[in-house]
């Protein structure tokens, strides 16, 4: 079976097509970027994005993803190096203390962008739910996807 | 009696350097514990950890973790300072246990306290010899050199860093301490300290590069894991090595030191291989929350408590104007990176690659359990995903280092989110009784605080069972943290009982400044609300601290504080963390009294710790310990329910999410020639800023956490 990851096609190996979609990416394809936080759902460090929309991925069996394309963390700057928007907002705002949890609020904030380039702040509380931050780096986080949203303008 | 940690450390025989006495008794080693690495710095050590390379590039070898406070890039900044060249110019890296001296953990914002001065010491003594070595090859004075980020020049002539390297670079050593005045610590205007740097390695971080120890990858690496009893104090009566085993993928099964690990090629195969084993427990005695909740009330002990922090006998006649109890829970890290270690052991040699808190401490811990000398293993220290007093746990190391043994190759050990709630230590719960009595002045006669809490440094976690009893005699002093009021009251007594209870406590964000400030600043605004004073005024008037006044009044004024804003959703709290630091915060509150929900609309904090060096990442602490208050307030509890800790997943232990936190205003405060101290944990003081506010608007005080809605309902 083959999946699209970052624009190019992936083979999965039998062994690994019973595997929920993050241990792929970590253990098989060394795609370390995608961050295993609890492996249920429940905080967001392991958001990818597949056919744009934000998931995660701890949650996915690989099995069903035939054909879909997924994007990583490391799928989002261009290929020249070229930081997202999202991402270089992250860097202007100096989001990151410990970092364990910043790709997948990237992934989040730039699916949210994606559909919703002006969104209201309940909006981004909202779809930014999912995504823990033990670190608290909450305040900094509103600011650069606003200013990522004003960037894109 | 006062608290004095280092007495009672020298009582166990443990001081900067290492044991004394106790391994100096014959066969008595193998019988301690491996310890944590305590105290600061000795000598000159900073001269091992900055050189300049052959290529004419600084180096700094970190002697901090980074856990996510930013230490790094004020350990360049000082760098830099030093050497008059541009912090980005400074390439750090996180220490291996086999580049540098034994330092310290990375606890308690110390860094700056304890490494700021050997530090930037290293690099004035680097600067002075590169100025030497400049001097011969211009052929100028010394005094004619000055250094800046292009390398050295003197009269009209420079030299690149690169040809100052001279192709062989230069490491410092003894003859290289010079004493000479210091840059950082010169009043007067600065090219790096009190500048704002990010995170170091910022870009790996928002592109998903490899920072953690799961991202490690070394030749051959397995996948391992042990199995969990699904109750607490649990023992192993029997296991299916053989079942295991027959399971595709399955490398090897190995009893460890409890219970049966498994190593395997992938996750997968892990898991079905745990699962395989199919292992019976026996629980001797289910821990209940009733046994917890019974040992912790201190209201259940009329007599004195164990230890004492202020002896003053108070009155115990006469009414008294407050006489609260305060509850705090059991608490959760909950780090967003679940503990995680990576062993290659061979016949005489081990290297582990993990995120901690104490590398040294994790080599001792790997050392002893695989029966190696100290030399034989390295520690490759990782960027740890959070921290918060969690990451002295070095478990998954251990399990990591035998699992590799018995596989003849390198393991990865990935904890689950349930075992990091199941076996880690979490923050003890504490229950306190305050009695305040204020006289018609308004100035505190009588102040009384008893408390009992759960250990946090003497952690049953890391402690066996004869040490913990011999740590009775002495006061935990985390525990003690933050206990002793910052007001003058005629009369103060404060005493804690410290109380084994049957689950894993230790180390939490701030240790006991959490809840002994949120017992403390609840009891001073009661005090305040009960005798019709405006709680800023009343906190000022029982203050004789400058700088705790000071950060006081700067909040006030940052938040436009006013008569009567206490009863109008405005809740104040401050207080000095660890005699070093001071905060003062106010929280602006909306309450629906119909059905008890609130939410937290606005937080200002003004803060003091010092010489800055790096702003931008002290503003950082300072919120992410305003989040750790808002959750510890809003909805932080972790319990015990059928035999086990009652949360397996974050949904089930809730912390606060973006929604939760509003828009935060700081003020740090500087004044010039304070030196620095430290940041960390300052903030957490502020918690009750929440509760005083809401207490305002419902007439009473709220002192069980979390606060719930039932709470705050109005009654009909």
């Amino acid at each position: 079976m083959r999946i699209d990851i970052n624009g190019s096609a992936v083979e999965v190996p039998e062994a690994w097509q019973e595997a929920r979609l993050l241990w792929l990416l970590r253990e098989h394809l060394g795609l370390v970027g995608t961050r295993f936080g609890c492996g249920v759902g429940a905080c967001g460090s392991c958001t990818v994005h597949v056919d744009g929309v934000a998931q995660r991925s701890c949650l996915l069996p690989v099995a069903g993803l035939e054909g879909r394309q997924v994007t990583t963390i490391e799928g989002l700057a261009a290929d020249d190096g070229t930081l997202h928007p999202v991402q270089q907002a992250w860097v202007e705002e100096s989001v990151p203390q410990c970092g364990y949890c910043q790709a997948g609020q990237i992934m989040s904030a730039a699916a949210l962008l994606r559909s919703h380039p002006d969104p209201e702040p309940d909006q981004v509380d909202q779809a930014m739910a999912g995504n823990l931050c033990r670190c608290g780096t909450y305040a900094r986080i509103r600011r650069a996807i606003r200013r990522a949203a004003e960037a894109s303008r | 009696m006062n608290m004095r940690r280092r007495d009672f450390l020298r009582g166990l025989g443990i001081t900067a350097t290492g044991l004394t006495a106790v391994v100096t008794l014959p066969g008595c080693s193998s019988m301690l514990p491996p310890l944590p690495t305590f105290g600061g710095p000795d000598g000159d050590p900073g001269l091992a950890w900055l050189r300049l390379d052959p290529e004419g590039r600084l180096r700094l070898v970190s002697p901090r973790q980074e856990i996510g406070q930013g230490i790094g890039s004020s350990l360049r900044a000082i760098v830099a300072e030093e050497l008059g060249v541009d912090a980005a110019q400074v390439e750090l890296s996180l220490h291996r246990t086999d580049e540098i001296a034994s330092v310290g953990s990375t606890v308690g914002s110390q860094s700056i306290l304890d490494y700021a001065r050997p530090l930037a010491l290293a690099a004035a003594c680097l600067r002075e010899e590169l100025i030497t070595r400049a001097a011969a090859r211009l052929d100028v004075g010394r005094a004619e050199v000055r250094l800046d980020r292009e390398g050295a020049r003197g009269g009209d002539r420079n030299l690149s860093w690169k040809a100052l390297a001279d192709g062989e670079g230069l490491v410092l050593d003894a003859d290289h301490a010079v004493d000479v005045p210091l840059r950082t610590f010169a009043t007067g205007p600065k090219s790096s300290i009190g500048r704002s740097l990010p995170t170091d390695r910022i870009r790996d971080v928002v592109t998903g590069g490899a920072l953690f120890a799961g991202d490690v990858r070394v030749e051959g690496m397995l996948h391992g894991g042990v199995a969990r009893p699904s109750k607490l104090r649990s023992e192993l009566v029997a296991f299916d090595a053989d079942a295991a085993r027959a399971v595709p993928g399955v490398v090897a099964v190995a009893l460890l030191d409890d219970a049966p690990g498994v190593v395997a090629e992938t996750p997968m195969a892990l898991e079905r291989g745990l699962a395989a084993l199919a292992c019976s427990w026996r629980t001797p005695e289910e821990v209940t929350q009733d046994a917890i909740d019974a040992a912790m009330d201190v209201d259940a002990d009329e007599g004195g408590l164990e230890h004492e922090i202020r002896g003053d006998r108070v009155q115990q006649d006469g009414p008294w104007t407050v006489d609260l109890r305060v509850d705090v829970p059991m608490a959760a890290h909950l780090c967003m990176e679940p503990k995680c270690a990576v062993a290659d052991v061979r016949e005489d040699r081990a290297n582990v690659w993990m995120g901690t808190q104490d590398a040294f401490y994790v080599r001792d811990a790997v050392r002893k359990a695989l029966g190696l000398a100290t030399e034989r293993v390295v520690v490759h220290s990782q960027r740890l995903g959070g921290g918060f007093g969690s990451g002295s746990l070095w478990w998954p190391a251990v399990e990591a280092a035998l699992l590799s043994r018995a596989a003849g190759r390198p393991v990865k050990v990935t904890w689950s989110r349930s075992e990091c709630f199941q076996r880690g230590y979490h923050r003890p719960p504490s229950t306190h009784r305050l009695r305040v009595r204020v006289g018609e002045d308004g100035r505190i006669q009588d102040w009384q605080h008893r408390f009992k809490s759960g250990h946090v440094i003497f952690t049953s976690a890391a402690l066996p069972g004869w040490l913990q009893k011999a740590t009775s005699l002495i006061g935990d002093f985390g525990v003690a943290r933050g206990a002793d009021p910052p007001y003058s009251a005629a009369r103060t007594h404060v005493e804690f009982s410290d109380v084994r209870i049957p689950v894993d406590t230790g180390p939490w964000r701030g240790l006991g400044a959490a809840p002994n400030h949120f017992a403390v600043e609840s009891a001073v605004d009661e005090a305040a609300r009960a005798t019709g004073r405006d709680p800023v005024a009343f906190r000022i008037a029982n203050l004789e601290d400058p700088r705790l006044v000071r950060v006081l009044e700067r909040v006030a004024k940052l938040a436009g504080w006013k008569e009567g804003d206490s009863t109008r959703g405005r809740g104040v709290a401050c207080g000095i963390y660890k005699k070093m630091s001071y905060a003062a915060v106010v929280a602006d509150v909306e309450l629906d009294a119909k059905d008890g929900s609130f939410r937290v609309s606005r937080l200002f904090c003004a803060h003091d710790c010092g010489l800055v060096v790096n702003p931008d990442q002290v503003r950082a602490q300072i919120e992410g310990n305003l989040v750790w208050g808002l959750g510890m307030v809003m909805s932080e509890r972790l319990g015990v329910a059928g035999g086990r800790i009652d949360a397996d997943a974050p949904g089930a232990y809730r912390v606060p999410t973006l929604g939760d936190v509003p828009d935060i205003d700081i003020e740090l405060v500087e004044v010039e020639g304070d030196p620095p101290t430290g940041a960390g944990e300052t903030a957490i003081v502020g918690a009750a800023a929440v509760t005083n506010a809401l207490a305002g608007r419902v007439g009473r005080p709220l002192t069980q956490l979390p606060i719930r809605r039932g709470m705050l309902r109005a009654s009909t």
